[in-house]
């Protein structure tokens, strides 16, 4: 897809959303809505950009998002590090942690990084209600409870004054889609793109696959860090039961509804899937089931997602 | 001779060997059908725990919802394992075999068995509860040997899941349609134009894989409970004794899984059983990066 029309439809998507306060503004239930909706946004394309982009078969990016708000959340109550710098330091920590991943999967292929990635979110979870947990400030079953809201120049963005924490998310929220995007549309993007397609060749041309691979692993988990922590500060409460499976599948759902490989699809998707997954609330336990069945159903019946639907739809108009 | 702490320590070291070795045979037997299912139809099988747990709540349902009173176990067996066949068989017919036909299936098999075993992770946990399911042993009493105990839980574990293995291996090597799945794993293209059904092959070995990790899962139930949430961990497992064992090798799955079974029992023992996930995450990325074939795998 060409940059204009990523432009486009990230501009249409987020104008949509900059707008709607002022119609919703006062009821608190959307914009927490809203605010989950940029944030998943922002996890769902890193996803994608690994997956689609990248070709890597990752399926560690809940862990990256646990892993970051942990660390901010842990930093902010144990050691009282302002929120904005944890939320920094976190970044930085889950891209250490991303590469330490990447590195053994630069050498594998295909099924055997899927696992290693899941390995690592299978781990996580007795980690951290473990005495390992514990030890560093996890808070271990129980989780982390009393997360201080972000505060910027004495402001404080709590969901007490929740129409100036929502630009702040959308701007953070659009800043990372931003960095994903032109990612894509750079040099790195290509190479990542030529890796994916045919790695020999890609490497005969002087591309290192070493550099890219662990370049993408850096790039996403630094971003899916920095968004896992501004969602600790945001909600206040952690648990490790977010490394349950039901936030894995509602993920993979958005990244399908977009179209894996469809860049701006994922945002699309992830609007959407939050909204969905509020308004199906209703059906309880039964949420979960439909959503593993939408995975099953959506990869046999959608492969391009949505995406795939609109550029098959503007080209058969094109052409007749 | 000894203190009486050192034989104490001795009996617990012995418990936790036969525990050891029970778990392990039935890794073995998991990692058998998931050796044979990727070697074959090179389809990565996420949900391949969720179907372990299949056959242990298909085992409930007859034995504790249903409470089949005659019979016992071998009558269990006889209905749950032709019924997991058919499961197999019909997903791999109506799931997998459409996404053959796209490019780059693998991934799309990958993510569509993983929203499988989401969807029946949470079926389970709909329909059964989050609060885990227990069977009664195959056989209770137990046999003691001076002051060595051993259950015959445990001794009909290791002795069935064994079996299982041994008659897998005779049938692959033995039979016509064993001849027909190696030909298929070997060169598919080549299997097909003497005349094999490829699409039945795959669909054969998918639904085998299942029986093998359901046979496993209705054994190791009755030691661990029937947990919903417990499919992606005990898929993990079963990869991790796969990689270590090396691709495509029954023998080398065996060494692994008893190295599991035991590195899983002694840390267990030592540490808590929450760690048993982490010690095994960390030896997959120690075999990983030093011995990526495995112990006996013939390599890339």
């Amino acid at each position: 897809m060409r940059l204009k029309h990523m432009i486009a439809i990230i501009g249409v998507c987020y104008g949509i959303m900059a707008v709607l306060p002022i119609f919703v503004g006062d009821i608190r239930f959307v914009m927490n809505i809203m605010i989950m909706c940029l944030i998943w946004a922002v996890v769902a394309s890193c996803w994608d950009l690994m997956m689609g982009f990248a070709g890597i078969f990752s399926f560690g990016q809940v862990a990256f998002f646990v892993m970051g708000a942990y660390c901010s959340g842990i930093l902010a109550i144990e050691h009282s590090v302002p929120p904005v710098l944890a939320i920094l330091m976190a970044g930085l920590f889950t891209a250490v942690m991303g590469v330490l991943v990447g590195l053994p999967c630069l050498k594998l292929a295909g099924p055997y990084i899927a696992l290693v990635t899941f390995g690592v979110h299978m781990a996580l979870q007795p980690v951290l209600r473990g005495k390992i947990g514990i030890a560093i400030g996890s808070g271990g079953s129980v989780g982390l409870l009393t997360i201080p809201p972000v505060s910027i120049f004495g402001y404080s963005f709590s969901s007490a004054n929740i129409v100036p924490t929502f630009y702040l998310t959308l701007l953070l929220s659009l800043s990372c889609v931003l960095v994903i995007m032109f990612t894509i549309k750079s040099y790195w993007g290509v190479a990542f793109l030529a890796l994916k397609d045919s790695q020999d060749f890609a490497m005969s041309l002087g591309i290192s696959a070493f550099k890219y691979k662990l370049m993408v692993f850096a790039l996403t988990s630094f971003l899916t860090g920095i968004i896992g922590a501004y969602y600790g500060h945001f909600y206040g409460v952690l648990s490790y039961r977010m490394l349950d499976l039901d936030l894995f599948s509602i993920l993979m759902v958005m990244m399908l509804v977009g179209g894996l490989g469809h860049f701006p699809g994922s945002v699309f998707g992830a609007f959407l899937v939050v909204a969905g997954s509020e308004l199906m609330a209703p059906l309880g336990a039964y949420r979960a089931v439909t959503m593993g069945a939408l995975v099953v159903i959506l990869v046999l019946a959608l492969p391009n997602g949505m995406m795939g639907l609109f550029i098959g739809w503007r080209k058969r108009l094109s052409a007749g | 001779m000894f203190s009486e702490d050192t034989i104490l320590l001795f009996y617990e070291i012995t418990d936790v060997i036969i525990a050891g070795l029970s778990t392990g045979s039935v890794y073995a037997l998991m990692a058998v059908g998931m050796t044979l299912v990727y070697g074959v139809t090179k389809a990565f099988n996420f949900a391949y725990g969720d179907f372990f747990n299949m056959g242990g709540y298909f085992a409930w349902i007859l034995i504790v919802g249903l409470g089949l009173e005659f019979g016992g176990y071998p009558v269990v067996l006889l209905i749950v394992m032709p019924l997991l066949f058919a499961v197999g068989y019909g997903l791999e017919k109506l799931l997998v075999a459409p996404l053959r036909k796209r490019k780059d299936w693998e991934n799309k098999v990958m993510m569509m068995t993983l929203g499988l075993a989401l969807f029946l992770t949470s079926l389970y946990m709909v329909v059964f509860g989050v609060r885990m399911k227990s069977l009664p042993p195959i056989l209770e009493g137990t046999w003691e040997v001076g002051q060595l105990v051993f259950s015959y839980q445990d001794i009909m574990i290791f002795v069935m899941s064994i079996s299982g293995i041994l008659i897998f291996a005779w049938v692959l090597n033995n039979t016509r349609i064993g001849m027909a799945v190696r030909a298929v794993a070997q060169n598919p293209v080549g299997a097909t134009i003497v005349g094999i059904p490829k699409e039945r092959i795959f669909a054969t070995t998918f639904a085998i894989s299942t029986v093998m990790v359901g046979f496993g899962g209705i054994l190791l139930s009755q030691k661990w409970f029937i947990n919903p949430n417990s499919g992606g961990i005990i898929m993990v497992k079963a990869w991790v004794v796969t990689a270590l064992g090396g691709m495509g090798s029954i023998r080398g799955g065996l060494y692994a899984a008893f190295i599991i079974g035991m590195l899983e029992a002694f840390v267990g023992w030592m540490f808590g059983m929450s760690y048993g996930i982490i010690a095994l995450f960390v030896l997959l990325l120690a075999t990983l990066v030093l011995r990526p074939q495995g112990l006996r795998g013939k390599g890339e």
